[in-house]
């Protein structure tokens, strides 16, 4: 390495110069880099942050916008709400949704809905969809079905990811095929987190057709006297 | 019988090979940091499945802190040969310029801005300070600055949405507010990739703590989609489908 051995091969000439060890000591070398590294690694981000994008529908006032026209049978309202521990943490997400239009009657004087159920985020179990991801999977099966014999033929690399994605976007969008039309009311105490995850339900589930909107009074009266809501609220 | 000496060993060790190592570490980072932006709050995106990248130029960062404060910060044209014109520094001064000019317009009051304030202006990279206090907040030290965007409950920090009410001229009542003011003057800025790329929907990115609650980032949404920026993004930390 670093240093300069003297040959030893025993038959040293006479006036041969002395030759010297030399050994360069790198430990404050390695000290100075060590410090360099761990400066970088705490300043440095190395996953750099993903976007989502998000198309609102104007704020001019259009009551008849396309997805209000949408076939009733088609349309999924899914309301979102969050439960908050004491440190102003999320604890869970919950989702209420219902089919169609709300079937609603009075109970005494509360405003109680017949259609909405309950669910939660719960991604997969292994390959099985769970929770409101299974309901959009039934609800989707068509396209999905479709976009997956699609990613097939990608994975055997008979298409390219380009032609992968153009096929997909054409299955989403075709009107043939019996698609859901999503509607999503996150209530104003629903976390960022809630609603990131069900735009992100559309992505997973090929849904095309989806807006971002407003809670109704009668939607709130139904939430509100729901007995999951009750529960969660309680504690 | 001799005592056994036992054979000295020398301790020093050849460091070589580990410098070797460190600075090709060393190396390695250098050339893959992306220096962490200064922020006024720290904030944990929502994780989701979306796989693409944040633009690195020609973007409007809207942070939207817990408590209902919100920031901007401006990035620019990538571009060096045209960083005189559509750059990062060049794009804020035109609009904190801009945006002056229209609030000094809707509410008759002077913003007091010096050109050496639209120096200083420049190399901030995030900014959220009403219009009239803009000149006492670049007139202070960095540190200073910094303080002051960091303290969250200071009624002064965060770009106000006051509403504020103007005729045009065409004597229509109409109302704004800053918020708004600012982010016309970045989409109308003589750099116009940024105004493709705020048509696109790339050229907004709305940052925000995955716990904040949705009333709160609803009024950045409603005033985004007020002034027709419907199409915007979110940022987001990266997830597989399985989660």
């Amino acid at each position: 390495m670093a240093q300069i051995e003297q040959s030893d091969g025993g038959k040293k000439k006479k006036g041969a110069q002395k030759k010297m060890a030399i050994h360069v000591d790198f430990t404050p070398m390695v000290d100075m880099n060590m410090l360099l590294i761990t400066f970088f690694m705490l300043c440095t981000t190395m996953i750099k942050s993903q976007t989502l994008s998000i198309a609102l529908p104007t704020n001019e006032k259009l009551e008849q916008t396309e997805l209000q026209k949408a076939k009733e049978s088609e349309a999924i309202t899914m309301i979102l709400d969050t439960v908050y521990d004491d440190n102003g943490g999320v604890k869970g997400n919950t989702v209420y949704y219902y089919f169609g239009k709300p079937v609603t009657e009075f109970n005494g004087d509360q405003l109680v809905s017949s259609n909405i159920e309950v669910t939660h985020f719960e991604g997969n179990e292994g390959i099985t969809p769970r929770g409101i991801r299974k309901i959009l999977n039934e609800r989707n099966k068509d396209v999905l079905k479709q976009v997956e014999e699609q990613k097939q033929l990608w994975r055997d690399k008979k298409i390219t990811e380009e032609q992968f994605q153009e096929a997909a976007k054409k299955i989403r969008n075709n009107d043939q095929l019996t698609r859901p039309v999503v509607i999503i009311k996150p209530m104003p105490e629903a976390s960022w987190e809630s609603v990131i995850s069900a735009l992100d339900e559309m992505q997973i589930n090929q849904i095309s057709r989806y807006q971002l909107g407003n809670m109704t009074d009668v939607d709130k009266a139904m939430v509100f006297n729901t007995d999951e809501f009750k529960k969660s609220h309680k504690e | 019988m001799g005592k056994v000496k036992p054979k000295r060993k020398s301790t020093l060790i050849d460091m070589t090979a580990m410098s070797d190592v460190t600075v090709l570490l060393l190396t390695f980072f250098m050339l893959t940091s992306t220096f962490l932006q200064k922020e006024p709050v720290t904030v944990i995106t929502p994780s989701s499945v979306s796989e693409i990248k944040v633009p690195t130029a020609n973007v409007a960062q809207v942070l939207v802190a817990p408590q209902g404060k919100v920031f901007l910060s401006l990035l620019g044209d990538a571009d060096p040969d045209r960083a005189e014109e559509w750059g990062s520094e060049a794009l804020r001064k035109e609009a904190l310029k801009t945006a002056a000019a229209n609030y000094e317009a809707y509410t008759g009051k002077k913003t007091g801005l010096t050109p050496l304030d639209l120096e200083k202006f420049a190399k901030n990279a995030s900014f959220g300070v009403p219009l009239s206090k803009m000149h006492e907040f670049l007139m202070l030290d960095q540190t200073k600055q910094d303080e002051w965007l960091g303290d969250i409950e200071r009624k002064d920090t965060g770009i106000p949405f006051d509403e504020i009410r103007y005729t045009d001229q065409n004597g229509n009542q109409l109302t704004t507010n800053e918020f708004q003011i600012w982010m016309r003057a970045i989409y109308n800025s003589s750099n116009s990739n940024i105004h493709d790329a705020i048509q696109k929907g790339e050229g907004i990115a709305v940052k925000s703590d995955r716990g904040t609650k949705f009333e709160t980032i609803h009024k950045v949404l409603d005033n985004l989609q007020t002034i027709k920026m419907n199409k915007f993004s979110v940022m987001t930390a990266l997830k597989t489908e399985a989660d």
